[in-house]
């Protein structure tokens, strides 16, 4: 698809405005994290502003993993166990913390989980077990050999991850031919969506069901005869497991962490800016907000190999027009650089303030509310409707 | 080898050196947090972007230094900063008016979660415009403005003997700041007409109204003076070294803020004060423990925000909170 918007006559254009693969891919694992915190955050309505703590906890596992660092788990570990093991590893973070956290609320929960996620970040960026500089985070060196994905055991059903790392896969059917980063999309989207449905699958369950009833009216649920504790702890332990895996598929692709990008808590602030934007307890919702999240911040970046912003108005404002003075002898192409390059955080952050004034259900939250549903059953039933008539 | 360690700790030019090195520290929590704690007392909203406007504060003090007080004499280097003080709580101070009557006014009568994510959006566009602004003048956002600490007059960088500690001109001078902050905050509560209305408040708006005291008014002035003072508690952080006029002073300033509030129990300004305290002694505490016997870099930091997570599990309402407080 991508290939042939890019050859197509609007070839600039479509440059400019479509995301890369490589921002796919990210866009893809950070999706499963914010889906995760949504799970959590805008299902019970509890505000777990330290989610990142379980993230940075899956990502360091496999590295650290990969660089012998851990007993039992050698470099030699196959990743899909590695996966399920950062899920596990950060639900039992996730257990630790949330028993004692679910007994407040309100701000009170958001500031005890952000305390607990910094004093976990602020020991991993200085303990020197984990790398030789902790601070600048560690990189996998145990293995040159990507991070396999697919059937445990098949080593024809699995292909290996990573930029430099991963598969390519030439003439598959006779046509299908992907580059490494392409590959590496398909595995991690297959991930990703087998615990997009697990999630799915909880929150239509009956235990959803409570999570939504406790968000709504707490105290009514637990008049009811649930036991609220015991519905928002093993939510957040599920909400863990799978923030670990995200964590888990982030180092597996980029082979290295640091704890900005790991324990941080603006890596939670991430996630909910990628839950608002997209639909704050809907759970596809992270996944599209992530997208617009970091579509624009590669549109409005130099670097943007692709394409971008940028390159686009460069190539395509005429040389006049760049250096026209606006104010104060600062031009056009000045001005450009100063208010778009990597600027994005600053249009981002004003649709965010928009969106939890106006709009607070989120893209996906508002589309249901209008079509009355789910889409891929209203709109099917819109068309019909607008057939028969 | 640990006793030991614990006698050099306790040796008296050594103790006289923490303690103040903690009230210094405390005189900056202070400053950092009472701004927060008073619009939340009032309000209930949990401002996000208070680090953000610490750190704007920052740079706008800076910039005042910079231009009126470059030779570095100490009368010039004072009477810049007294400049800089008043142009960073008034400027920041409009901000924040601004920022409640025209965003945070609107979301008042939701859950708190949405104050959160307002605030949090707010220091978000923040940051990132005082990114372009300072990259625009050619200054690296992440690292800091040194020219801004080269304006510091000699008195505060000479240091006198006390008991055989000696103690930095600046550590006396941010405590005297803390000292001013917490008296000047003190008189406007209990002495004026505006602090009986905010006491008021905090105990009951509804009530407040129903008597005939514009309560949005209020409302607004609160926030303008927390954003305020937040701006001038930048102004004092710009001449600190280990804190400085960068761009991360944002979140460096906020989450420290978040811990004495909360430690000291949301919303009352007596609680604030000794939480600052009991946060700035663990810090230095701590630092001189991990400068002289134990070998890990983040061990201040670490143990302050344990301490935030040790008292909401043993008194989720901190030290003076009251318990209906912030949705129990």
């Amino acid at each position: 698809m991508y290939t042939l918007a890019v050859n197509s006559p609007l070839s600039a254009e479509f440059t400019a405005l479509l995301p890369r693969i490589e921002t796919l891919v990210v866009v893809l694992f950070f999706a499963l994290f914010a889906m995760s915190f949504d799970f959590i955050s805008g299902y019970t309505g509890y505000l777990s502003f330290g989610h990142a703590a379980f993230y940075g906890t899956g990502a360091y596992l496999v590295v650290l993993a990969a660089n012998g660092k851990l007993p039992l788990l050698g470099p030699e570990t196959p990743f899909m166990l590695l996966l399920v093991i950062a899920g596990v590893a950060a639900a039992v973070v996730a257990l630790l913390i949330g028993s004692v956290s679910f007994r407040l609320s309100g701000v009170y929960f958001a500031m005890i989980t952000l305390g607990f996620s910094q004093v976990l970040y602020v020991f991993i960026r200085d303990w020197d077990f984990v790398g030789s500089a902790p601070r600048n985070g560690v990189a996998v060196t145990g293995t040159t050999e990507g991070f396999r994905i697919g059937i445990p055991g098949v080593e024809s059903l699995s292909v290996a991850i990573g930029q430099l790392t991963g598969d390519s896969i030439e003439g598959l059917f006779g046509f299908i031919s992907l580059s490494a980063t392409e590959v590496s999309f398909y595995a991690i989207g297959a991930v990703v969506l087998v615990c997009y449905l697990l999630l799915q699958r909880l929150v239509h369950s009956p235990f959803g069901r409570v999570l939504i009833a406790i968000r709504e009216n707490e105290e009514r649920a637990r008049a009811i005869g649930y036991n609220t504790y015991v519905y928002k702890l093993s939510a957040f332990v599920m909400s863990g497991f799978f923030a670990g895996v995200a964590g888990a598929l982030f180092a597996g692709f980029r082979r290295s962490v640091t704890p900005e990008n790991g324990f941080y808590f603006l890596v939670a602030g991430d996630a909910l800016l990628a839950s608002i934007l997209g639909g704050f307890g809907t759970l596809a919702g992270p996944l599209y907000g992530r997208l617009f999240d970091q579509g624009a911040r590669e549109f409005l970046s130099k670097e943007g190999g692709g394409g971008g912003l940028l390159p686009y108005l460069r190539a395509n404002l005429g040389e006049g027009t760049l250096s026209t003075e606006l104010f104060n002898g600062v031009t056009v192409s000045e001005a450009i650089d100063t208010f778009l390059n990597g600027h994005a955080a600053l249009f981002v952050g004003v649709l965010f303030v928009l969106f939890v004034l106006y709009v607070p259900n989120g893209v996906l939250g508002t589309l249901r509310m209008r079509y009355g549903g789910v889409l891929a059953k209203a709109i099917p039933r819109r068309v019909q409707q607008w057939w028969r008539s | 080898m640990f006793i030991d360690a614990l006698v050099e700790f306790l040796s008296p030019g050594n103790v006289v050196d923490v303690l103040v090195r903690g009230l210094a520290e405390a005189g900056l929590y202070v400053m950092i947090a009472s701004g927060l704690t008073l619009v939340f007392g009032l309000m209930g909203v949990l401002n996000f972007a208070h680090g953000s406007i610490t750190m704007i504060g920052a740079y706008l003090g800076g910039l005042v230094l910079v231009t009126l007080a470059a030779g570095g004499t100490t009368v010039t280097g004072l009477l810049g900063f007294a400049v800089a003080i008043v142009v960073a709580f008034g400027v920041l101070a409009a901000l924040g008016a601004g920022i409640e009557t025209q965003l945070v006014r609107r979301i008042y009568d939701r859950p708190p979660l949405y104050q959160i994510l307002l605030t949090f959006g707010v220091a978000l566009v923040l940051d990132e415009l005082a990114r372009i602004v300072i990259l625009f003048y050619g200054l690296q956002p992440s690292t800091v403005w040194q020219a801004v600490l080269g304006t510091k007059p000699t008195v505060l960088r000479e240091s006198v003997d006390i008991f055989g500690a000696s103690i930095g001109g600046l550590e006396l001078f941010q405590i005297l700041f803390g000292v001013l902050t917490v008296a000047g905050v003190h008189l406007f509560l209990t002495q004026t007409r505006y602090g009986l209305f905010i006491r008021a408040g905090s105990e009951d708006s509804e009530m407040l109204s129903a008597l005939g005291v514009d309560v949005r008014r209020v409302f607004t002035v609160v926030f303008a003076l927390g954003t305020g003072i937040a701006g001038a508690a930048g102004v004092l952080l710009a001449w600190d070294p280990a804190w400085g006029a960068s761009v991360p002073l944002a979140a460096e300033t906020l989450l420290p803020a978040f811990v004495v509030v909360i430690v000291g129990g949301l919303g009352t300004f007596r609680g604030t004060v000794v939480a600052a305290l009991l946060v700035g002694f663990v810090d230095s505490t701590m630092t001189w423990w991990f400068q002289n016997h134990i070998n890990f870099t983040g061990l201040p930091e670490m143990m302050v925000f344990l301490v935030l997570v040790v008292m909401l599990i043993v008194k989720p309402q901190g030290l003076y909170g009251v318990s209906e407080v912030g949705g129990h």
